[in-house]
This record gives structure tokens, C-alpha cells and sequence, in this order.
């Protein structure tokens, strides 16, 4: 298990590494899929590792099932991401947006954001993982600064900045948590997660609600809820299609994921009460905040961006609800939501090279110019907004569901309500984009199948995932349940 | 109150009140070789060697790599100054005096008697002063002063309330904070070339 942790960690760089020797664009194709494919079978081994024995603990490095599950976003994201990668940058070399030592830079810097992003799931101690955290914003600020034109450098400034600060906000609260630690056990197993859950019924109360605020909120600028989700839709909209993706799917679910463990700890010191409502309360603003923005939009990239920001919000009122079944149900969410949505920002994407715009009012006719496409498109967009038969839909339903069952109809009704206005909203520009008359001067030029592929592996995932839950991802999801709920 | 102190809250009131962008990283310097400085303190007064590693760091890193890269981009930004923050040195030292206050205040009530009140204090004025600055400021450079005022202040924290952070978590900061700068520097140099100007109020364009 510890081999295959580390390998984990060396693969991601060891590609990133031969690709920056490498120069010619074909190689470096080959050596990102290759190690791409290693890095997501390594992932995979240790996820099936984790079904057999559940924990593993080896002094920095600790994963349980719960890692599993995001272990699982990384893997599957990292790989489509690259396959997707192969043919979008292909083409962007064609069309003269990018030169060859560009290319070189942005398969580096890739490797370097899917490390980081695995460092945050295999360390078992909250300092790590605030530091591995921060390295994830770094990585990614040069991605989405990639094209470095005025939007792009506008984008990533204010990514770095917010995001910064927050994540300084967030090293307070781990301070003060830490101070509260050696308060009680002299800091012999300094914020290792899992003494800190073990002594956290003797913990200073008062003190660990302060530290969970800042916590909360450093975290929670990261994973975009909102009202500190003013770096998202730009950082997600400039950002290179496939990095998007990543974002969108894994970067914030990598966030949550850091406010989840913090929160078993927390809520073993001061109750669950005052983390829920925490959490229900900026899960709803988030869902809340992104209706406007998505009924009135004029950019393809932001309208997906938006609806990330609404499933995190619901992602984080899964989790605030507490109950077993709505925390199974955010953590599904979350694999379902990463699959969808970067399957969506990757057709965003191609949909972009071909139109050469992001605004919608100028995509028109996508059925006509490629029904292929077109079709992805509307079912990726149905999916994303919840509609059966799909993957997402059981995950959000198991959420409402559960609203419903723990006694707050209110939030589940209000829920409801919100997410309808948001599948208006999708439903209206998806459906402009897809209809209507194609503009006269396009010329359409056949998808590269690596881009097909990663398209229709992960829309493939989101209609099966609607059929049928694989017994092994039930039992995963439900031990993780166990240990956000038990803490 | 010790002179550290003093001298650590008289870099931060000043830098408030600064325009020049190549003072404003002199000061700076000045602030990370206090920080060196509390650092040696902490560590002869508990007789630690990982605080002497870490006042070792900080040297290299904050009064070292950090001011070297900020001095060379302000080189190149020879006639960017702060001309236009959006509150004016009087009023923004006057706000950094009360956050000053504050913090007294805030450690007052949270932390009654605690032995390293004025330490204290003083860290938590650094952060809620580099924010102000972050706030304020539209320099790219003297946002970049006040992530680093900031963490400057997180780090003096950790130093006051728990004697640092276990070593390799502290080592991952540093490189962090190190990374953090040359990814800034980086864009706000591309800043300058795109915008010609790194007054950030340019940045204006993504909304909605």
C-alpha cells in the first residue's frame, strides 16, 4: 500500500518531468498518456486496496475509504483530462493559439496541479494537507493564466489573491486548532487527523468553533460556495478547456473534502449542530446566488461555471444535513457531478475551437454542424441539471430525499424550487445552442478521437451511473458515510 | 511590550502610509528580518533547534528570495507607484492604528491573561493589516506586500501561541509562500506587458 501511495505521487511528476525534456509534440503526447494511464491504474489499485482493508496509516500518508472516494474523482478526471488534453492542445497548435514550448509548459504544469491534488488525499495530517491545498492554487494559477492575454491574467490574478488569502484564513483556523491540541495532548502527534478525532470530545470548545470558522471559510473560498465564489466562474471560464474541467470536477470537490475531514474533528468537540447549520447556510446561499447568474449569461464557460458553484452548494448542504443517507448522497454527488461537469466543459470546449467564441448568442445550429456533438451536448446538459435517467439525478434526488426525511421539507421544497429555475436557465441556452441555423463562415473541422473518447467515456459514466450503482462504489460510499457521520 | 513588537507594528503602521513601491519592499525587508528576529528570540528562550532552522528560513526565504524577486520587478516597474488607493495614506494609517487596537481587543476577550498578549496582538494586527493592504491597494506589488505582511503575521501566530508548528508543516509553508511570490511576480510582470500598467483597477473586464 505505501509503494503504491508513493508511486501515485512520483508517477505525476516523473511525466511531468520527461515532458518538459521532451520536445517534439508527439512525444510528448505518448509520455502524458502513458503516464496519465499509470498514475489512474496506481489510483485504482489503491482504491481496491482501500475496499479490502478500509484504512491504511503509515506515519504523513493515511487514506480510508472516504480519500477512496476522491481518489476515485482524481483518477477517472486526471486521465480524460489528458486524453482530452491531446487534441484540444493539438488543436490549438494548429490554429497558432499556443507554440511548442507552450506545450511542453502546460503538460508540466498539469502534472504538477494532479500531484498536488493527490498529496491532498493521501496526507493524513491537516497541516499537510493545508499546504498541500495552497500547492494546488499555485499549480493551477499558471494553467489558468496559460494563454497570458488580458482576460486570462485578469482571471488568474484574481484567483491567486482570493484564493490566497482565504487559504491564510484557513492556516489561522489550523493554527488555532493546533493551539487547542496542545492544550489537551502537548502536541506529541501534531494535527495528525486521526488523534485529533480521537481527543476531540476533550477539546476547548469555544476555541474550536473559532478555529472551524476560519476553517470553514478559507476552505470554503476554495471550493467556491458562495459569497466567496468570485474567483470561480472567472478562473474556470479563462482556464484551458480540459483544466477546467479539472477544476471544476476535482479541485473543489479536493476543497470540500478538506472541510469534511476538519469537520469530523470539529464536530466531535462541539456538536454537530452548530457545523450543520454552518453548512446548510452557505450551501443554500451558494445554490441561492447561482440562479440569476445562470437565467441571464452570455458566456458558455461562466453558464457551466455558475452551476459548478450551485453543486457545490448542494454538495455542502448534503453534508450540513448530516444525516447517513444525505451525506452518502453528497458523496455520490460528487463523483457524479465531477464526471458530468468536466464531460460538459470539455464539449464547451471543443464547441469553442469551433465557433473560435464563448458567447452564446454567437453558437448557433450545433446540431446541424455536427449532430454527434450536438447530442452529447444536450444529454451532458440534461444531466447536469438533474433530469432522469441519468447518474446525477439519483445523486441529487437521494439528496432532496434526504432533506425531506430529516425534517427540513423547507430546504428540500426550497431546494426544489431553486434547481428548477437553474434547469430553465441551462435548458434555454442549451437549447439555443443547439438549434437553429449554423453560421454561414464556419468551417467545421472532424473532433480528434482522443477527444471523442474522453468525451464519450464520461458521458457514458453519466448514463450508467443512472442505471446501476457497481456494488463496490455502494460499499466505498457507505463507509465513507460512516466516518463523516461517526466521526 | 517588547521592542520586536513595537518595531514589528511600526512596519506595518508605515506601511500604510507608503506609495513608492521599491520603500514599500524595503520595508518589507525589514519586517521579515524582525520576523528572523522574534524567530532567534523564540528559540533561545526555549532552547529548540527547529527554531533555529526555522529563523535559518525565514532569512533565506523572506528576507532573502522574496525581496530579491520583489526588488527586480519593481526595476522593471520604474514609474508604477500606488497614485490612486482607494483609501489615502491618512485614513488608511488611521484604520491600521484602530486594527491595531482591535486586535488588542480581540485578544483581550478571546484569550483573557494570556502570557504573550502583546505577541499576540501584534501578529493578529500583521494579518488584519495585510488585508487592509490587499483591500486598499491597487498596486499589483503592494497586494503582493500585503499577502506577505500577512502571512508574516499567521506565522508570528503560530510562533506565539503554539512555539511554530511541527517542522515539516512549517517547511511547506515556506515553500508555498516562496511558490506564491514567484507565481505573482510572474504575473504581474505579464501584467505589465499586456496592460502596461499593474495598477489592477484594469482588471475590470470579467464580470457576470
Amino acid at each position: 500500500m505505501r509503494e503504491l501511495i508513493i508511486l501515485a505521487l512520483f508517477l505525476p511528476l516523473l511525466t511531468g518531468t520527461v515532458t518538459m525534456l521532451a520536445a517534439k509534440p508527439q512525444a510528448i503526447k505518448i509520455i502524458n498518456l502513458t503516464g496519465s494511464f499509470l498514475t489512474s491504474l496506481t489510483l485504482v489499485a489503491i482504491i481496491h486496496q482501500l475496499t479490502l482493508h478500509e484504512v491504511f496509516s503509515a506515519g504523513i500518508l493515511y487514506v480510508d475509504t472516504l480519500s477512496a472516494v476522491l481518489l476515485l474523482v482524481v483518477a477517472v478526471l486526471s486521465f480524460t483530462a489528458v486524453l482530452f488534453s491531446t487534441s484540444y492542445m493539438e488543436r490549438d497548435l494548429a490554429d497558432g493559439h499556443i507554440s511548442e514550448p507552450m506545450l511542453a509548459r502546460y503538460y508540466g504544469l498539469l502534472n504538477l496541479f494532479i500531484f498536488t491534488m493527490i498529496c491532498v488525499l493521501v496526507v493524513g495530517n491537516l497541516g499537510l494537507m493545508w499546504v498541500a491545498i495552497e500547492a494546488t492554487t499555485l499549480a493551477s494559477a499558471l494553467l489558468v493564466a496559460f494563454y497570458f492575454n488580458r482576460s486570462a491574467l485578469e482571471a488568474a490574478w484574481k484567483y491567486v489573491m482570493v484564493c490566497t488569502v482565504g487559504i491564510c484564513l484557513a492556516l489561522l483556523g489550523t493554527i488555532i486548532l493546533y493551539y487547542t491540541q496542545l492544550n489537551v495532548d502537548g502536541g506529541t502527534q501534531a494535527l495528525d487527523w486521526l488523534s485529533l478525532r480521537q481527543i476531540s470530545s476533550s477539546l476547548d470548545p469555544s476555541m474550536v468553533k473559532l478555529a472551524f470558522v476560519f476553517i470553514f471559510i478559507g476552505y470554503g473560498t476554495k471550493a467556491g460556495l458562495a459569497p466567496m465564489h468570485t474567483w470561480l466562474p472567472d478562473a474556470h471560464s479563462q482556464a484551458p478547456s480540459p483544466v477546467s474541467g479539472l477544476l471544476s470536477g476535482a479541485l473543489l470537490s479536493c476543497a470540500i473534502y478538506a472541510i469534511v475531514r476538519n469537520m469530523i474533528v470539529v464536530q466531535g468537540a462541539v456538536g454537530s449542530q452548530f457545523v450543520h447549520t454552518l453548512l446548510i447556510v452557505f450551501g443554500m446561499a451558494s445554490i441561492l446566488i447561482a440562479v440569476p447568474f445562470i437565467l441571464v449569461q452570455h458566456d458558455v464557460k461562466r453558464l457551466l461555471a455558475y452551476s459548478s458553484v450551485e453543486h457545490i452548494g448542494l454538495i455542502t448542504l448534503g453534508f450540513g444535513l448530516g444525516s447517513p443517507l444525505a451525506v452518502y448522497g453528497a458523496l455520490l454527488h460528487i463523483v457524479n457531478h465531477a464526471v458530468g461537469k468536466s464531460a460538459l466543459f470539455y464539449l464547451a470546449g471543443i464547441i469553442t475551437q469551433e465557433y473560435q467564441t464563448k458567447n452564446i448568442v454567437r453558437i448557433r445550429g450545433l446540431m446541424k454542424v455536427s449532430p454527434l456533438l450536438g447530442t452529447m451536448f444536450m444529454i451532458a446538459v440534461l444531466a447536469i441539471t438533474g433530469s432522469p435517467p441519468f447518474a446525477i439525478f439519483v445523486s441529487k434526488f437521494t439528496l432532496i430525499w434526504a432533506a425531506f426525511l430529516g425534517g427540513s421539507p423547507l430546504l428540500g421544497g426550497g431546494t426544489l424550487l431553486l434547481l428548477s429555475g437553474i434547469f430553465a436557465g441551462m435548458m434555454y441556452y442549451c437549447l439555443r445552442m443547439c438549434f437553429g441555423s449554423a453560421p454561414k463562415k464556419l468551417n467545421f473541422q472532424p473532433v480528434g478521437t482522443a477527444a471523442m473518447a474522453a468525451m464519450a467515456a464520461s458521458i457514458a459514466m453519466v448514463i450508467a451511473g443512472g442505471m446501476v450503482l457497481p456494488a463496490w462504489l455502494h460499499t466505498i460510499l457507505t463507509q465513507a458515510a460512516t466516518i463523516v457521520v461517526g466521526g | 511590550m517588547n521592542l520586536l513588537t513595537v518595531l514589528l507594528l511600526f512596519t506595518a503602521m508605515v506601511l500604510s502610509r507608503v506609495s513608492n513601491l521599491r520603500t514599500a519592499v524595503k520595508i518589507l525587508l525589514f519586517q521579515s528580518i524582525m520576523v528572523t528576529a522574534a524567530c532567534l528570540q523564540a528559540g533561545w528562550n526555549t532552547g529548540e533547534a527547529h527554531m533555529y532552522i526555522a529563523a535559518v528560513l525565514t532569512v533565506l526565504i523572506k528576507a532573502g528570495l522574496i525581496p530579491f524577486a520583489l526588488f527586480r520587478v519593481v526595476k522593471i516597474l520604474r514609474r508604477e507607484r500606488e497614485s490612486n488607493p482607494i483609501l489615502g495614506p491618512n485614513i488608511s494609517f488611521v484604520a491600521s492604528a484602530i486594527l491595531i487596537v482591535l486586535s488588542y481587543w480581540l485578544i483581550d476577550r478571546q484569550l483573557p491573561g494570556v502570557v504573550s498578549r502583546d505577541a499576540l496582538a501584534a501578529s493578529v494586527s500583521l494579518v488584519l493589516i495585510g488585508l487592509l493592504l490587499i483591500m486598499t491597494r491597487r498596486q499589483a506589488v503592494m497586494q503582493i506586500i500585503g499577502l506577505i505582511t500577512m502571512e508574516n503575521g499567521l506565522y508570528l501566530l503560530g510562533l506565539s501561541v503554539t512555539m511554530g508548528l511541527p517542522l515539516v508543516i512549517e517547511l511547506g509553508i515556506f515553500l508555498d509562500v516562496l511558490v506564491a511570490v514567484v507565481v505573482l511576480v510572474i504575473l504581474t510582470y505579464r501584467l505589465k506587458l499586456s496592460f502596461m500598467t499593474t495598477d489592477t483597477s484594469v482588471l475590470k473586464k470579467l464580470k457576470g
